[in-house]
């Protein structure tokens, strides 16, 4: 109540507008907005107030008519959606998607301008009336009401998987169309897609790809095949990227890697002629890296590529270590070693990706092969002495290197290493003093990596011999600059000092130099001996060389080299003209069988028959006489005259060796022994064992038996005891 | 690990100066005993020992065995080495003599006789068992610093020492030892080893038996012999 005043002073009170809601007042609302959806499905939009649409659902909202408002629009929707899908039903053939896609704009933009007119029902009604808000409505709708009509779903799946299979046979098709199809099954939904569209394409795709994959296999070589399925995998993702869902791309791709593969894979990979090992044989690297890029999703894909090429490697293995044409040549086997290496080196980094697996199993087959053949160890060092003798002299560094380290990888699937060893010492201990000189850098570089590879120890004696090469060298300057003067006249002297525990050389004794000789090597003793007090030298007649100018009567000259033996006995041919055998051992003091093999050399090989030997027959005896063979005749004008070996001293030689090694393994086997029982103090018998074998396997394989056999020997002398209570346990006795 | 000799010394001495009289007493009165015992059994000693070396030698343990009426190589003599821990083979010295004899508390010949089954079934007792075995080896080393015994030694020893207990597999193993070439004499590990293994392994089949332990090599071969036949 206002009270009136003299001022004029008046409130204003707020509007209150009474609006009458009953539900004659609600009904009324509604058919407003039946009859706007209504003309939204029929285009006619445009006449509506966007405005007064939403305050009339606002008021029913508001006057908690939100039910009404909501069934309402569900059913006029509806009986719109059944009118469209009549539509869409009766169109066949080509044009039955286009006519869908057309509906479902439709659809979509009213769909669009009811949602906005019932935002204020999705706010505040749908929310506590668990209802779908009303875009969903709309979606489910569509979906119940088109999409699901038995008329219209059949049609649609087929459709679609029908065209798609059109295209998989080389035709073209819409793809816009099936792009918006399978996007409208999208918007829908996940389960919509999958239950309309994915599981059955899903299903045919199997089934196409069965069929073709059965036909290709009989019709095509493996390559060929693989290219195919590679050709189809790249189609089917080109196919998901451009018009459906991408999380399918994985789906359909193990669909054709199962059917195409996985289902095949044992015949592809064994197929003749064009299979796996065809393709290794002939190095094809591009299908092997098709092959494995292919049957890497594939389970056990990737294993059955290994197995089959393991076991091809094996075999082929196998057969070149025990090839006999190849066994007649070290150089050639293991050239043929080394080049089956790079063949596989090369297939593993072309086309199978550098895999890990497949270069242990590689590495494996190969150290298994190798040593298959225990004659690899000496034919690798051969083929290092081959190389050493004549290819490594004037080659670059680089390419030096190159071949060393090929053969370090060998060397490294050798199991008794130490018989290597030997072999090699022996070898380079011929190199070195054959005089023919040999590549040192190379020589060098190669002991370096062995050092690297085995240790200090493997390789301190072969760094000895080279050491002393170079310091013997030197020994000799110094000894003719210092006595150059004085000795004039005589033969030159070339001295290799070797320290006798380096060498693989047992000391001989020496024989009767010539006088000419004598003097020199006296002076170069008391030279050593000046500057290296307190050593003892000995001349080792059974080695060295000579090189003699020799004039017949003739008047042929030639120059011959000759071993110290050899050349000791030509020398007494300048006093006289014949000699027995037996005057020929007594002059020279050379033991008997070298003698005998030096004058077999000179006297009884073709071209090299310096000497004459009554009677002619091959062997020496005691009787025999020997004279300068005047009508000695070689077109060189240098001849070499070598020292014959029978044959058969070369199996005890190898004989001799291996037993050498075992003998030395002895020691190494209880040292290994001793330094593990000292750190553990207490071990048990089988831990031991496998530490043992552990730590000689860089040198070799140690037999379990040999080492028992030591073990009791460390106990016998007191070295190891057994525990008092536990019987396996060994003790360190300190 | 020299301290556990000396204490075993002080311990000795503190219990005799704590005993009370009545121990005393007793021991006056055995005391006198005692030494009759020790008498006698001197004086059995010389009636067998050699004159000039002080000690009993072959021929006095010869004489020693008529008397008790059981061969000089009978197993119940080595044991009674065992006892007196004789250390050289063949010869009993003062000391080893008194100490077994007192320990047997036999001070005359037909005492001794008479204690001689119980003195085997002291020795056949598993825990001495071991022990006497590994004496039986010991003994038989004559040379200084000998440390194996000839084969043909060896099989004599085993039949004597284990030739009742186990005599299958000492046959056995006699006949292969007098087989093989490989081993020309046996160590006191192999000894050893074999007794372990009498006692352990079952017989004739060897099921139990595992050649990657840690048996002697020569049983290794022993079994693989017995296997192949």
């Amino acid at each position: 109540m206002s009270r009136s005043q003299s001022k004029t002073n008046f409130q204003i009170e707020a509007y209150k507008h009474k609006v009458v809601v009953d539900s004659k007042y609600a009904d009324r609302i509604w058919r407003l907005l039946e009859h706007a959806i209504n003309e939204i499905y029929n285009q006619n939009a445009s006449g509506l107030s966007f405005e007064e649409l939403y305050r009339n659902a606002y008021n029913m909202v508001l006057h908690k008519y939100g039910e009404k408002l909501y069934t309402g629009v569900a059913s006029t929707m509806t009986s719109h959606l059944v009118i469209m899908s009549k539509c869409v039903e009766n169109v066949h053939g080509e044009m039955f998607l286009d006519e869908l896609h057309n509906k479902w704009v439709e659809h979509n933009k009213a769909l669009r301008m009811i949602c906005d007119i019932l935002m204020y029902m999705d706010r505040s009604y749908v929310p506590g009336s668990h209802k779908r808000p009303a875009r969903e409505l709309g979606l489910n709708l569509w979906r119940d009401n088109v999409i699901h009509l038995t008329g219209i779903q059949t049609q649609l799946q087929n459709t679609l998987l029908h065209l798609i299979h059109k295209e998989r046979t080389g035709q073209v098709i819409n793809r816009g169309i099936m792009r918006n199809t399978i996007k409208m099954l999208m918007d829908l939904g996940p389960p919509v897609y999958q239950v309309n569209f994915e599981r059955p394409f899903l299903e045919a795709s199997r089934e196409f790809y069965k069929v073709e994959s059965r036909e290709f296999i009989e019709c095509c070589d493996c390559g060929n095949y693989l290219q195919r399925v590679e050709a189809r995998l790249n189609e089917e993702m080109d196919r998901v990227s451009c018009y459906l869902n991408p999380k399918s791309e994985v789906k359909i791709t193990n669909v054709v890697e199962k059917e195409m593969i996985a289902n095949h894979m044992t015949r592809l990979v064994h197929m003749e002629h064009s299979g796996l090992v065809n393709m290794i044989l002939d190095d094809k690297y591009e299908d092997l890296r098709r092959m494995y890029n292919l049957f890497r999703p594939v389970p056990n894909g990737l294993s059955t590529i290994q197995e089959v090429m393991t076991s091809y490697l094996r075999e082929t293995g196998i057969q070149l270590v025990n090839d006999p044409e190849k066994l007649k040549d070290p150089v050639e086997f293991v050239q043929g070693l080394l080049n089956k290496k790079d063949k596989y080196d090369k297939i593993i980094t072309l086309a199978f990706n550098n895999d890990r697996n497949f270069q242990n199993a590689m590495n494996s087959t190969f150290e298994f092969f190798i040593n298959c053949n225990p004659q690899s160890h000496e034919y690798i060092s051969l083929f290092v002495d081959d190389k050493m003798r004549k290819d490594f002299k004037g080659v670059s560094e680089t390419d030096v290197e190159v071949v060393l380290d090929k053969l370090m990888m060998v060397f490294r699937y050798l199991h008794e290493k130490d018989i290597f060893e030997k072999y090699y010492k022996q070898h380079l201990a011929k190199r070195l003093l054959s005089g023919k000189g040999t590549s040192e850098d190379a020589e060098r570089s190669l002991v370096l990596k062995l050092k690297t590879e085995c240790g200090y120890q493997f390789t301190s004696k072969l760094e000895g011999m080279l050491t002393d090469m170079k310091t013997s060298r030197d020994i000799i300057d110094g000894f003719y600059l210092n006595h150059g003067a004085e000795l004039g006249d005589s033969p030159g002297l070339l001295v290799q000092v070797l320290t006798t525990n380096s060498w693989p050389i047992q000391p001989s004794g020496t024989c009767n130099l010539p006088a000419e000789l004598t003097s020199l090597c006296d002076k170069f003793r008391s030279y050593y001996l000046g500057t290296h007090s307190g050593r003892r030298l000995s001349w080792q007649t059974s080695m060295g060389t000579a090189d003699i100018k020799v004039r017949f009567v003739n008047g042929q000259r030639h120059e011959l080299n000759v071993s110290t033996y050899q050349m000791c006995v030509l020398m007494l041919f300048n006093d006289t003209d014949q000699l027995t055998y037996t005057e020929l051992e007594r002059a020279t003091g050379i033991p008997s069988l070298d003698l005998k093999r030096s004058l077999q050399s000179m006297a009884c090989v073709k071209g090299k028959n310096v000497l004459r030997k009554e009677p002619m027959s091959k062997d020496v005896k005691d009787g025999d006489v020997f004279f300068v063979n005047e009508k000695f005749t070689n077109k060189f004008f240098k001849v070499k005259i070598g020292t014959m070996i029978t044959q058969n001293e070369t199996e005890p030689e190898k004989h001799k060796i291996r037993e050498r090694v075992e003998e030395d393994r002895k020691p190494q086997i209880e040292a290994a022994i001793v330094r593990i029982m000292k750190a553990r103090r207490v071990l048990d018998h089988n831990n031991l064992m496998a530490e043992v074998i552990k730590q000689l396997q860089p040198r070799f394989l140690a037999n379990p038996i040999e080492i028992k056999k030591r073990i009791e020997s460390l106990i016998e002398r007191d070295f190891l005891e057994r525990d008092g209570s536990h019987r396996k346990l060994y003790r360190y006795i300190a | 690990m020299r301290r556990g000799s000396s204490k075993k010394g002080s311990t000795n001495s503190t219990t005799t100066s704590t005993n009370s009289s009545a121990m005393d007493l007793f021991r006056s009165a055995s005391g006198k005993a005692a030494t009759k015992e020790l008498e006698r059994i001197d004086q059995l000693f010389y009636k067998y020992s050699n004159e000039s070396s002080g000690m009993i030698d072959p021929e006095g343990i010869e004489y020693l065995c008529s008397d008790l009426e059981v061969e000089h190589t009978d197993v119940r003599i080595l044991m009674l080495a065992w006892k007196m821990q004789a250390e050289k083979q063949g010869y009993f010295t003062l000391e080893e003599w008194r100490k077994g004899l007192k320990a047997l508390h036999a001070d005359a010949i037909v005492k001794l006789k008479k204690v001689l089954p119980e003195l085997e079934n002291e020795v056949r007792r598993p825990s001495n068992y071991v022990d006497f075995y590994s004496y039986a080896f010991r003994y038989c080393l004559t040379e200084e610093k000998q440390k194996s015994i000839d084969i043909e030694s060896i099989c004599e020893l085993l039949e004597l020492v284990l030739g009742s207990q186990f005599p299958q597999q000492v046959d056995l193993y006699i006949q292969y030892l007098k087989t093989q070439i490989d081993y020309k004499v046996i160590n006191m590990d192999q000894w050893m080893g074999f007794y372990r293994f009498c006692n352990e392994i079952s017989f004739p089949d060897f099921s139990n038996y595992d050649e990657e332990l840690a048996w002697p090599l020569i049983l290794d071969n022993f079994v693989d012999w017995v296997k192949s036949k």
